[in-house]
């Protein structure tokens, strides 16, 4: 497809497989429980007992932090073990261009099922479409700080570990029990991201690794094809770490109003696009200066890079310390119509040979599998040298910042603050 | 023509279940409240009715207010985007009705409807394609210098059109509802009688004249009809707003509304601001109403 990057579809598969093989050994080693995030902000929201007066959600759930694990409240029975759910369709609820068509296909000849995927474009509008009960969802992916208000509004339903071997067989340690769903009781996890800023480097002139996120603020030669992330949290987020907050889960509306404020100044400095196509809009040359998740910069290579086009055109950086480095999660619909059908399926993309193929096949996230050596497959050049800092570290995500819940107050604060920027 | 009444049935139980109950939710909403959990919570009962909401949002589309900016800009696209629809839009029903002749006429009427085979999303993508730095259109509007036009209007900035700016807005609502626009008024065009014309001309006015003085105010009826029929979903349009630009700094009250609704907290808050919207474009409406029945007589 590509012939000027080296790199194709069938290639990256190709080279994969022989990575995988040799994997077995080579796993990330266990680190370490993560530890506590050095935030700025004096530790809200991880004071103590919950039920002796610590925050909570808008659903009066504790608020999960590193160092305050929460295990969510039960709402309804996980599902008994039994056969999976032939014929139909199995309804999955997921970002566009998250999966890899091939793996739902095969997936679907495996169990004798169609897969039927709805989109969402942001985690607010899933949660705002999800909470009028009229959708029947079997699988459902989001990120970790939407658990609690799915499990607050039923949404979502235990899963039964037991249909689910691949988490405590292939997935790394660290997250076979997290924090912010310990058991687990809801969640699996997908993929490991981290944010930044995603370039094309033959079109901007700016030092990126140096100005960091300062870089968006100087992007004035690059208006109208500079965007920030179409979600809530990450684009007030970036505003705030420009500024050196790095607590990122601040209800502080005086530093929410200013990161408002900040992106209103950005909006009239680049004209920003508000949006999370940047996989596709970077390649194609429609942007040059993008906040993106690492996974984008992959996943454009990988599945939109226009022929002629080199990767080395695109260049990634992300906050080495303190910057927002985490995980999506899938969980299960609580109306789920093929509840068995819906663990097999998240049990199939924790395989580590089908993880794979979603990961470099199409979506370039990679996923939190043991086995999967990202190192070896830069090595290899499955994937582009260039792009090697897209992958996730397991010492980038306990040391890395994270988006979590909200007290009530706090995540309104966030909202309001949101929607004074997109209004214009 | 009473006992025909029940004809009206249908239609009747189609706008009470489509129209009202879906309105009076809205209302209930706007009137309503919204939990921790971003659940609205709609007030059924016009006693319970808390009218906070409604009071923020009036306050936000004064002058001064948080909204007051898009609803300027909503003005201002929407208006610019008639009068290019009209400008494009009267020549070629005028033509069409009054110029084309017999299969040429059919052609030019199936062309007309064409536009509708297509879905509205799909038109707006093809768009975004045309108007790339390197698109069929693009260059075809720089070639013309309709680009410098525009630029001294200030409405585009630089040569990239896709950038955020508010002609390609513009450009994309006329474009998606010009049709709309050229079938009410074609019927109305159509429907003059040639004779009114022969007329004129016979009483010695110029063609130019004749024109002014009988074919236009006598489409005077469906002219603001096409504007009304292309002018309201536009005020509730957001995609294309977001295809054509995806910047804050183009947004209209429709993207507002769409923000609170689909993602924050604020759901009771999109709900009165569309009532807002409603009662605005209500106005105008009855505008319309009078200005048709003053002309019936002459119809």
């Amino acid at each position: 497809m590509n012939e000027s990057s080296g790199l194709s579809r069938r290639g990256l598969l190709a080279g994969a497989g022989a990575v995988l093989a040799g994997a077995g050994l080579a796993g990330c080693e266990n680190t370490t429980t993560p530890i506590a995030t050095q935030e700025g902000g004096a530790g809200e929201g991880i004071m103590g007992d919950p039920t002796a007066g610590g925050p909570v959600d808008g659903a009066g759930i504790p608020l999960a932090r590193r160092d305050y694990p929460v295990t969510l409240p039960n709402v309804a029975d996980p599902v008994k073990a039994g056969n999976p759910e032939r014929g139909g369709e199995l309804q999955i609820y997921n970002y566009a261009d998250y999966l890899n068509p091939e793996v739902l296909q095969a997936f679907g000849k495996e169990f004798g099922v169609s897969v039927r995927v709805t989109t969402f474009q942001t985690l607010d509008e899933a949660f705002t479409k999800l909470s009028t009960g009229r959708f029947q969802f079997d699988v459902i992916f989001t990120a970790p700080d939407h658990l609690p208000r799915l499990v607050g509004r039923r949404l979502i339903r235990p899963l039964s570990l037991d249909l689910i071997p691949n988490l405590r067989k292939e997935v790394w340690p660290e997250l076979q029990s997290p924090f912010y769903d310990v058991g687990p009781r809801y969640s699996v996890p997908y993929t490991l991201y981290t944010t930044g800023i995603g370039w094309r480097n033959d079109e901007v002139s700016l030092d990126v690794d140096e100005l960091g996120w300062e870089t968006l603020w100087r992007s004035q030669p690059y208006r109208g094809r500079v965007g920030v992330l179409d979600d809530s949290r990450e684009a007030l987020g970036m505003a705030l770490l420009r500024r050196g907050v790095n607590n990122l889960n601040t209800e502080d509306p005086a530093l929410l109003q200013r990161a408002a404020e900040d992106l209103i100044e950005l909006n009239e400095i680049a004209r920003v696009k508000v949006v999370i196509n940047g996989y596709e809009t970077l390649p194609a040359g429609r942007m040059w200066l993008n906040q993106v998740w690492s996974g984008d910069m992959l996943n454009a290579v990988i599945s939109y890079l226009p022929e002629g086009t080199s990767a080395d055109v695109l260049s990634y950086w992300f906050q080495k310390a303190g910057g927002p480095v985490f995980n999506d999660c899938m969980c299960m619909g609580v109306d789920a119509a093929k509840p068995v059908l819906a663990h097999r399926f998240m049990n199939y993309l924790l395989d580590p040979e089908v993880a794979l193929e979603n990961f470099v096949g199409y979506v370039g996230y990679q996923p939190p599998i043991t086995k999967i050596d990202a190192d070896a497959l830069f090595a290899q050049q499955v994937l582009p040298e260039n792009l090697r800092n897209c992958v996730v570290t397991p010492e980038d995500y306990a040391s890395g910042n994270a988006y979590l819940a909200l007290t009530a107050d706090g995540r309104r604060a966030w909202d309001q603050s949101w929607a004074e920027f997109r209004n214009g | 023509m009473r006992r025909w009444g029940w004809l009206a049935a249908p239609g009747v139980a189609w706008l009470a279940a489509f129209f009202l109950v879906a309105f009076y939710a809205i209302v209930a909403v706007g009137f309503g409240n919204v939990t921790d959990l971003y659940e609205p919570v709609p007030y059924w009962n016009p006693l319970d009715w808390n009218v906070g909401y409604m009071l923020q949002a009036l306050e936000d589309v004064l002058p001064g207010g948080r909204t007051w900016d898009v609803f300027v800009r909503t003005l201002l696209y929407i208006g610019l985007a008639i009068v290019l629809s009209l400008a494009i839009g009267y020549p070629v029903a005028y033509y069409v009705s009054r110029h084309a002749r017999g299969r040429s006429k059919v052609v030019l009427l199936v062309l007309l409807v064409a536009p509708f085979w297509i879905s509205y999303l799909m038109r707006m993508f093809a768009w975004t394609n045309l108007l790339d730095s390197n698109g069929y259109a693009a260059e075809a509007l720089n070639a013309l210098s309709i680009d410098s036009l525009f630029r001294g209007l200030g409405l585009l900035e630089g040569d990239d059109w896709l950038g955020g700016q508010p002609i390609a807005v513009i450009l994309g609502l006329v474009y998606g509802y010009v049709p709309y626009l050229i079938l009410p008024l074609y019927a109305s065009l159509d429907r003059i009688d040639q004779r009114l014309i022969e007329a004129a001309r016979d009483l010695g006015a110029s063609r130019a004249e004749a024109f002014r003085r009988v074919v236009l105010p006598l489409s005077k009826a469906g002219t603001l009809g096409g504007i009304v029929l292309i002018a309201l979903p536009m005020f509730g349009d957001y995609y294309t707003p977001d295809l054509m630009s995806g910047s804050p700094e183009t947004a209209l009250l429709g993207n507002t509304i769409n923000n609170y609704v689909q993602g924050g907290p604020d759901k009771a808050l999109g709900a009165a601001l569309t009532l807002l919207l409603s009662a605005f474009l209500l106005v105008l409406m009855l505008y319309y109403l009078r200005v048709l029945r003053r002309e019936e007589p002459a119809a």
